[in-house]
């Protein structure tokens, strides 16, 4: 490598490192070798490398002087790295034994993994029991489950009494008198390359979230955006079921609908708060700007709806605008070597805008749930998955629809 | 390789045309290879170098530094660890083949087994997982992954399938029932005046639908007192869905199957047919919904013969993917 730079990628540093680690940690690579994402995401970052105390370990490039220790760093932690995989074999092994199917074991047990790992070393003779101990723990019953939810609102004095929450607190929400434009172009500005914290406290301070929202309540606002079907949002119903596929625009989804789906995913539920406050929260939280109760969450909600302004039409203004619109554009090739239909993609581009609100909502949401603050260096990862994720479900309903008429 | 910046980040030669190009989307960059060219380095535009950075070197060694750092010109060497560049070909080479391989009877082009392609494709993808732009590419697949009939692909699936914690379904009886040619049939009738045949444009069809090279026949008949152009094309190893034909301004639906298993569609037309210059006297099938009748693309008639060629080499060829090896 030339001494121009004087820097490395952290991939390549990490896997030649990790490559020295042989096959003791082979359950923790994939075919390649390298270590998994999720490694990377829930064990080398958060708890080997830990960029937070040792920011010449972040992702990106690693200055050369700092290659030395980062890789030292990872062959040091070799043997506990080597246990955690170890353990993650009796983990997996026990899950099977006792036919447990719900979550992503590496989301569920990695971090668990390496705890007994630092505490214990290798598993040893009761490793066995001690699995089946945490696996019990971790897929426990108790907590937050869309049957203790619906168990809760099918109890009639329960269900009248949230019904008057809903009312009350509906009624006591004061909105601002007109929608004030939020400074977001210098945030959108630098957020994908070089996010500004103090840029996005600012926002959060000013309440540029909330201000943004103010025109909600106008005839057609919150319709435009794709959040509700609706000429403007009312208060949501307390609701009693809910399934995974045609549920609602967000605005007009019950207070049911709104837990239903983190509900059902065992790593997300996890960090969830009991019934009754997630079901007093939520009615809290429909009552907000955004229908979301944190101001960075809505400061996000306007970061996006910004951002998304530039996915067609007229060129786009700013790097964040431009980020995206190239993603969308790059679609249309993606389609044509991909053999998908040409057509569909035009037919989606008014829709593509109000597909993408909805899903920055959902994102949110969820996030809020679980308690997730959101940084400024997280902004970027949220605005343009969330463009991903819609782009990759429209392939997904395209081709679940081709294969269905070759089918017919 | 040459590295162009006039339109973007762009390393080597970008494939010319859709049917030829396997891709990669890659966390920053986007990769190709030209099926065609039989290339180990594939050519990259690179939209976010930053991001890239991080696994460009898996691609091209020591020169995805010189690539990000201006130079117009990199070598790559030939000797080094290129197991997660080849299995990123493995999962574009699939993509391709799910797209455009191009199997017909009667060019003697197997069909692929879709469950075994997938299969195959979602290994090679937890291979490359930590360099792709979708960080859920692999939970995503296996959502779409079935049980194969082969036991070593069978279980290495499972057990990917178990460490994501997603339950495989088992894989439902393939149906290739409509992938036969009958022995004998009969004609529509009347008096042909004039006939010929046009290959028909992959591009304006979903995969399988048509047979890859066997081309729509058409004939301009005068029958019970009416002038009609009667059009039939060869199906694919997945029938199915709506088709349609062009023939001057003349639209043709394709709903009927004939006594050779073909599929065919009838509509009158005005005796100045007759007149078209010859060069218009083409018929464009096409399935209604998902692309518009176009007249094809000058050499687009050669490059889907080359591809024929490839796809039969490729059978039973030890350096193909599984998948198309023991296509049959």
């Amino acid at each position: 490598m030339s001494t121009a730079t004087a820097t490395l990628p952290r991939g390549l540093v990490i896997a030649r490192a990790w490559a020295g680690l042989g096959d003791a940690v082979a359950p923790l690579s994939n075919a390649t070798g390298r270590p998994l994402t999720r490694t990377v995401k829930l064990i080398l970052d958060p708890l080997v490398l830990r960029p937070v105390l040792h920011p010449e370990f972040a992702a990106g490039a690693v200055a050369v002087e700092h290659v030395d220790a980062l890789r030292d760093r990872i062959t040091g932690a070799g043997p506990v790295l080597a246990a955690t995989a170890s353990w993650f074999l009796v983990f997996k092994k026990e899950r099977r034994r006792l036919r447990v199917t719900e979550g992503n074991p590496q989301d569920l047990y990695f971090q668990r993994c390496f705890e007994l790992a630092t505490e214990h070393g290798m598993p040893g003779q009761d490793a066995a029991r001690t699995a089946a101990a945490v696996l019990a723990e971790v897929h426990a019953q108790e907590g937050p489950t869309v049957a203790g939810l619906r168990e809760f609102v099918s109890d009639e004095a329960t269900a009248y009494e949230l019904t008057r929450l809903i009312e009350a607190t509906w009624a006591a929400t004061r909105r601002s008198p007109a929608p004030v434009p939020a400074p977001t172009a210098e945030f959108l500005a630098t957020c994908a390359a070089a996010p500004d914290q103090a840029l996005l406290h600012a926002l959060v301070a000013a309440a540029a979230g909330s201000a943004g929202a103010a025109d909600h309540d106008r005839p057609g606002v919150a319709h435009a955006h794709g959040l509700t079907d609706r000429d403007r949002p009312s208060r949501p119903a307390l609701g009693a079921r809910a399934s995974k596929t045609n549920l609602p625009k967000p605005f007009d989804r019950s207070i049911v609908e709104r837990l239903f789906t983190p509900l059902t995913n065992a790593f997300l539920r996890a960090g969830l708060a009991d019934v009754p406050s997630l079901v007093r929260q939520e009615i809290d939280r429909s009552a907000g700007s955004w229908q979301l109760a944190d101001e960075v969450s809505r400061v996000v909600m306007v970061l996006g709806r910004e951002a998304s302004a530039g996915l067609t039409g007229d060129p786009p203004t700013g790097d964040a605008q431009a980020r995206l619109r190239s993603r969308w554009e790059r679609e249309a090739y993606v389609h044509r070597v991909l053999r998908m239909p040409s057509s569909a993609l035009h037919a989606d581009v008014r829709g593509v805008r109000e597909a993408y609100v909805r899903r920055l909502w959902v994102r949110l949401h969820g996030r809020e749930l679980r308690g997730d603050t959101t940084a400024a260096d997280q902004v970027w990862d949220v605005l343009d998955g969330v463009l991903r994720s819609v782009i990759l479900d429209q392939r997904d309903r395209l081709r679940s629809l081709l294969e269905r008429e070759a089918g017919s | 390789m040459r590295v162009s910046t006039s339109d973007g980040l762009v390393v080597g030669d970008w494939p010319a045309w859709p049917e030829v190009t396997a891709m990669l989307e890659a966390a920053g960059a986007v990769l190709a290879w030209d099926v065609l060219a039989g290339d180990a380095v594939p050519a990259a535009r690179v939209h976010d170098p930053a991001r890239a950075a991080e696994w460009l070197w898996e691609i091209y060694g020591p020169a995805a530094e010189d690539i990000l750092g201006g130079a117009r010109d990199v070598t790559v060497p030939a000797d080094g660890d290129w197991s997660v560049r080849d299995a990123c070909r493995t999962v574009a080479q699939l993509d391709w083949a799910q797209a455009w391989w191009p199997a017909s009877l009667s060019a003697g082009v197997p069909a692929l087994d879709g469950v075994a392609l997938r299969a195959e494709h979602v290994l090679a993808l937890s291979g490359v997982e930590h360099l792709l732009d979708d960080p859920d590419a692999v939970e995503r697949a296996l959502g779409s992954v079935a049980l194969p009939a082969d036991a070593d692909l069978a279980s290495r699936v499972a057990a990917l399938a178990e460490d994501y914690g997603i339950d495989l379904s088992p894989a439902p009886a393939p149906a290739r029932s409509g992938f036969a040619l009958a022995a004998g049939g009969d004609s529509g009738g009347g008096t042909t005046v004039l006939t010929g045949a046009s290959t028909v444009d992959w591009t304006l069809v979903p995969a399988g639908t048509v047979d890859a090279a066997a081309p729509a026949e058409w004939a301009v008949v005068r029958r019970g007192g009416a002038t009609v152009v009667d059009v039939s094309v060869v199906p694919g190893p997945r029938p199915g869905g709506p088709l349609a034909a062009r023939f001057g301004d003349v639209e043709v639906t394709l709903g009927e199957v004939d006594g050779l298993g073909r599929v065919t569609g009838s509509a009158p037309v005005p005796a100045s047919v007759l007149l078209l210059p010859p060069e218009q006297r083409a018929v464009v099938v096409y399935a209604p919904g998902f692309a518009v009748p176009v007249m094809p693309e000058p050499g687009a008639g050669a490059r889907q013969a080359a591809i024929i060629a490839y796809a039969r080499s490729r059978v039973g060829s030890p350096s193909a993917t599984l998948t198309e090896r023991t296509a049959r």
